[in-house]
């Protein structure tokens, strides 16, 4: 278990190594900090001056350590467009887009796998083919058209729920979140909602295709052969066994909101990461667009690493394939 | 029936289909046979020939589209075949214990040994948790694992082949069945490992005298386990008899193909091996008259006319209307 650990743990430090090469490769080809820094009327000194302090006449590698070591000091750089610290621009914009990634996967897990579980113990049941006919839909409606609809019912038509923003904002110090107050619940709530369509629809299909799959093994008929209840036999004995691509794919998809929900918060002028990112590359804002790459990287794998170490707890066989 | 001790299990007529292309395909047809309490019966036939679906019948098993259309089955004394599924829920397991083929597949994964065994014995024995726990333990023990401890908590893959088909073993037993069905108990694993697990299946039904159901295609199983035999041929019986009569004295021509075929040393040493000419009719395809006819040297026209019914003698049956005289070798 601990090599196991370990050896995952490596992996993805030299992963995060390498995003951050090809995010400082980026940096270093891409656009000129100098015509972003200097004012127009600069002098040669000036000029040498900043290129001294950027270092920018040193070696690339010489340039990478450097990029790598201020990283690790909390140094991001800075934005060309806004002129302000990268880490402040992303800081200001993650609480938005996590607790709206987090609330998605709530309501994916709350709707998605029960449903799921229903569509593979009972797969020609009429509901459950209704619950198929519905995910289709989930599965190939895309998200800024289900984020449009829901607007036109439920804030147009109905006028319950708000259109766009976050709501009513707390400011916790290091964390400013719209999950204390009504309003904010009532804003993330659509949102949400869109973003989780296609994972409910997408996990609905997995977890049947798995059940029926694993309803058919020896070991499950042989359960039945000992008289184990059918209840015990799919909720215990089957769901166990179709655990692993569950929690895989739910943890990619928890990653890509948080890297990747840009129409669905465009959709609610959410203010995230998406729209962060957005405004960066109709920038060319280098840096910030750098360091988003190198975050993404960040948070898939760390999200990678937590499913990973959570296999063997699962599923023991996953060790004996390390050794 | 002229048989003086009431029979534990007694199965009259078993019918199975199955629905292919809108038509019915009979794949058990009229399969009539009984176990006697702490019999070892031998259920015997190539592959195909419906070994495996009469013991999933009994426990109500198949795998659709196999479908069961007829037929009686009594464990003692109740009707199975009426059953709710509830109470066939009590019966498997419970009262039947039924032994799986692959110990590779058969049990579950991601679920510790002890877990399965103790989830097994719940269903169907009341027993507190520590009690289970004894018992499962208990269990591993009778079927041979060294460390009953260790084994409780580690997961399938952790054993061997062998040491998983000695935890099928126990899994059939743990709840105190009446009967047995071991299907192919022993065609998934080594040469070696094998007369283990026969060895353990034997120790076992002496120990607590239970009946068994041991389905095979092999005769040397059937040599070294079985009271009595019943040979299947394409879903019919071709010939039930006592083992030793069977070897001895085979009365349906397919039974003496059967054993010829089998590579055995004969009583001077020497091994011969006779072919039975053409294959098995597959299902649906059993041509009319006696399923054999088109194999059987013995066949004339009646054998290609009607269905030779299940002919009782003392202690056997066999269903062919020209039945091989007692050969004296």
């Amino acid at each position: 278990m601990l090599n196991y650990a370990a050896s995952r743990i490596v992996q993805t430090v030299i992963v995060l190594l390498v995003i951050s090469f090809i995010a400082f490769l980026l940096v270093a080809n891409i656009g000129d900090p100098l015509a972003a820094l200097l004012s127009a009327d600069a002098t040669v000194n000036e000029r040498l001056e900043l290129i001294a302090k950027l270092g920018l006449d040193q070696p690339l590698w010489t340039r990478f350590l450097h990029f790598i070591g201020n990283m690790l000091r909390g140094d991001f750089g800075f934005s060309y467009r806004t002129q302000d610290p990268v880490a402040n621009l992303i800081a200001e914009r993650l609480p938005a887009t996590v607790e709206l990634a987090f609330v998605s996967l709530l309501i994916t897990i709350v709707v998605g796998v029960p449903a799921g579980i229903y569509c593979g113990v009972n797969p020609n049941s009429l509901f459950g083919r209704f619950i198929m006919l519905i995910s289709t839909a989930g599965i190939t409606l895309p998200n800024f058209v289900v984020g449009i609809l829901l607007i036109a019912v439920f804030s147009v038509q109905l006028g319950l729920l708000p259109s766009f923003g976050r709501g009513t904002v707390v400011d916790l110090g290091f964390w400013k979140t719209g999950l204390l107050t009504v309003s904010g619940w009532r804003a993330i709530l659509l949102p949400a909602a869109t973003l989780s369509t296609f994972q409910v629809a997408f996990i609905i299909r997995m977890l049947r295709t798995q059940l029926m799959e694993v309803g058919q093994s020896e070991h499950i008929r042989f359960a039945r052969a000992r008289g184990l209840s059918e209840a015990r036999i799919w909720y215990v004995y089957a769901i166990k066994n179709t655990l692993l691509p569950v929690i895989t794919m739910l943890g990619l998809q928890l990653g890509n909101i948080i890297a990747f929900s840009v129409v669905t918060e465009n959709v609610f002028a959410w203010p995230g990461l998406g729209s962060l990112f957005l405004q960066s590359i109709q920038g060319a804002d280098i840096p910030v667009i750098a360091i988003y790459l190198i975050f993404v990287g960040l948070v898939f794998m760390v999200i990678n690493l937590v499913v990973e170490l959570l296999y063997p707890l699962i599923d023991a066989r996953v060790l004996r394939r390390q050794s | 029936m002229i048989n003086a001790t009431a029979p534990l299990l007694d199965v009259r007529d078993l019918t199975v289909t199955i629905n292919r292309d809108g038509g019915l395909v009979t794949a058990l047809d009229k399969v009539s046979f009984f176990v006697n309490p702490g019999e070892v019966l031998g259920i015997v036939g190539e592959s195909g020939a419906g070994k495996s679906i009469t013991g999933a019948a009994i426990i109500d098993l198949l795998v659709p589209p196999l479908k069961r259309t007829g037929g009686t089955i009594t464990l003692a004394g109740e009707r199975l075949d009426q059953l709710s599924p509830k109470a066939m829920r009590g019966v498997r397991g419970g009262r039947i214990g039924f032994v799986f083929q692959d110990p590779m597949t058969s049990l579950n994964p991601v679920i510790t040994i002890g877990q399965q065994l103790c989830d097994t014995i719940q269903t169907h024995l009341k027993l507190s948790g520590s009690q289970t726990k004894k018992r499962a333990l208990g269990w591993l023990d009778r079927v041979g694992l060294p460390n009953p401890d260790v084994q409780f908590k580690r997961f399938p893959h952790q054993l061997s082949g062998g040491m998983r088909q000695r935890v099928v073993i126990a899994l059939a037993l743990c709840a105190d069945p009446v009967l047995v069905i071991a299907d192919e108990p022993t065609t998934a694993l080594d040469v070696s490992v094998q007369a283990h697990i026969l060895e353990l299946l034997r120790d076992l039904h002496r120990e607590s005298n239970v009946s068994m159901m041991l389905i095979t295609h092999d005769l040397g199983v059937i040599a070294k386990m079985a009271d009595r035999v019943a040979v299947l041929y394409a879903g019919r019986v071709a010939e039930i008899s006592p083992v030793g009569e069977l070897f001895n004295a085979p009365k349906h021509p397919y039974t003496r193909g059967l054993i010829r075929a089998t590579p055995m040393p004969s009583a001077t040493g020497e091994m011969r091996l006779d072919q039975i000419p053409g294959a098995m009719p597959g299902l649906g395809a059993v041509p009319p008259g006696c399923a054999f006819n088109p194999r059987c040297f013995r066949a004339e026209g009646d054998c290609r006319a009607t269905i030779p019914p299940l002919h009782h003698e003392e202690s056997s049956a066999f269903s062919c209307f020209h039945p091989l005289e007692r050969v004296t070798a």
